[in-house]
């Protein structure tokens, strides 16, 4: 009898207005709390930020923004517990917090197996509302090579997890370009509309406005088809008030969270060079020896489906030569960049590192 | 025989079941990441490390392990005071993955109470053996049921 029942999971929808940073941050990292301390069900946390912009937990704050653009324009900031880069946020774009147990039947263990469980949700409700995405490896989700979602977890709380992800119903790439430094941004300034070919939203994919709480309600749905259980509406206990209460003034209104030195060196580097191709152009953005961006452009033959997977190859890997042709070597097929090898595009590469400067 | 079920885990080493590996010299002990836990993992990109100086307890989580967008624990295998961090991982913290036991340690411990602690660990080719092939059993069976 008791094998049939749903096992029934906790959900704090939020539809009636857009939370702070500060709030919304803070009741995430008071779910896997509450799941390790408690022995609270899995929670399930859905709801939308005011306009704001949040990095991950390792991010330079200071070269990822421009903080003065933030403030002129009332964009809050913050810095999430979470890793992974630089997030827009704001009422057009789902938060959603997810805290369960690492060990919990049904998600598949390990780094990897975690966040294929999570992503197969996310599809199937993209599915459910029109849209057929894919898992991009490692932590993407994306429609015809356009990223929609970007998934990232900390293990926190003991054994309990959390994990965040963003997904874009509508997107104001006008304010990305005020408030972000990235390489992508010294790209635009030259014309290229590079971020519509890397990026997505549910509304520019299905070409009508869809509401986010439609894109929530089918959220919901999806982790419960997935994992077979039941959600229950509810809202934070007392004791899990306090908890948020205390994330908000010890870490997300606190200067020393906010504006944390614990993070790799940032900086951005540029290179070019004459191929038989054609001009390769390279935009790097390093964090410490590792790649936290590349952007791959110039005069060449390619499609943009290939240049990403490039690109995406190298997100988040080493620096170091031999790493970065191994990395392309894994992805790489013939003539994906015409007249371009990878010992040739990894020069191209090693150019902008050479070029890094500070940002 | 370093060589269990596709993953290095020399014989010499105590493990945590956290995936922390502790190298003993007399009461020095140097601390690193399993060869399981960086494939597990994948690119590591950040390591969030304690102080030199700091006082850390056998179990504790004394440090913080980014990989793309995952943040991994590092438990202290020993208990002891920090008195060396690996600051070549500040630069290149692949090193973690291309060379766990060598390059890429990252701190060492002067461990107080080792005689008593050591036993908490896992050693030896049977205990190690049987360590790996529990958490590749679980992984397998996780896969199997979803």
């Amino acid at each position: 009898m008791l094998k049939n029942m749903r096992e029934n999971w906790r959900l704090f929808k939020e539809t009636t207005r857009s939370l702070s940073t500060a709030e919304g941050l803070a009741i995430d990292d008071t779910l896997p709390w509450s799941v390790s301390n408690l022995g609270s069900p899995p929670i399930l946390h859905l709801y939308t930020f005011v306009p704001s912009v949040i990095v991950g937990k390792y991010q330079d704050i200071e070269a990822a923004l421009k903080l003065d653009r933030c403030k002129a324009r009332g964009i809050e900031y913050n810095r999430r517990s979470t890793g992974g880069g630089t997030v827009i946020m704001g009422p057009d774009i789902v938060a959603l917090g997810f805290g369960i147990n690492v060990d919990h039947p049904g998600l598949k263990s390990g780094v990897g197996g975690v966040f294929e469980s999570l992503s197969r949700v996310l599809i199937g409700a993209l599915k459910k509302v029109g849209i057929k995405a894919a898992f991009r490896p490692k932590n993407d989700l994306e429609v015809h090579g356009k990223k929609i979602a970007g998934l990232s977890a900390a293990a926190e709380s003991g054994k309990a997890l959390l994990f965040h992800t963003s997904l874009l119903v509508d997107f104001d790439v006008e304010l990305m370009i005020d408030i972000m430094n990235t390489p992508l941004i010294k790209l635009q300034d030259k014309g290229y509309n590079c971020f519509s070919q890397r990026m997505t939203t549910t509304r520019w994919e299905l070409g009508r406005d869809l509401p986010v709480t439609e894109m929530m309600n089918a959220i919901q749905e999806a982790f419960e088809e997935y994992f077979g259980i039941r959600f229950v509406e509810d809202a934070p206990a007392p004791q899990e008030q306090r908890k948020i209460r205390e994330f908000i003034d010890t870490r997300y209104t606190q200067r020393d969270w906010i504006f944390s030195h614990k993070h790799p060196r940032a900086r951005m580097g540029i290179g070019q060079i004459k191929t038989k191709g054609g001009l390769l152009e390279i935009y790097l953005s390093l964090s410490g020896g590792s790649i936290e961006n590349v952007v791959i452009t110039g005069d060449f033959f390619s499609t943009t489906e290939n240049i990403q997977r490039l690109e995406n190859a190298l997100k988040w890997t080493s620096a170091r030569r031999e790493m970065i042709e191994k990395n392309l070597a894994s992805v790489w097929q013939d003539d994906m960049i015409y007249g371009v090898d990878v010992p040739t595009l990894t020069t191209a590469i090693l150019k902008a590192k050479e070029n890094q400067v500070r940002l | 025989m370093a060589d269990i079920k596709g993953y290095n885990m020399p014989d010499e080493l105590y493990y945590h079941e956290e995936h922390s590996w502790a190298r003993v010299d007399g009461s020095r002990v140097t601390v690193g990441m399993t060869d399981f836990f960086q494939k597990e993992a994948g690119d590591i990109v950040f390591v969030d490390l304690p102080e030199e100086e700091e006082e850390v307890e056998q179990g504790e989580v004394c440090g913080k392990i980014q990989s793309r967008k995952w943040i991994g624990k590092l438990v202290a295998p020993v208990s002891g005071e920090i008195v060396e961090i690996n600051e070549d991982l500040e630069d290149d913290t692949s090193l973690i993955n291309t060379d766990p036991y060598g390059k890429g340690w990252i701190l060492v411990i002067e461990a107080s109470d080792l005689d008593s602690e050591l036993g908490n660990l896992i050693h030896g080719v049977d205990a190690v053996t049987e360590f790996i092939e529990r958490e590749i059993q679980k992984a397998e069976e996780e896969k199997a049921k979803a």
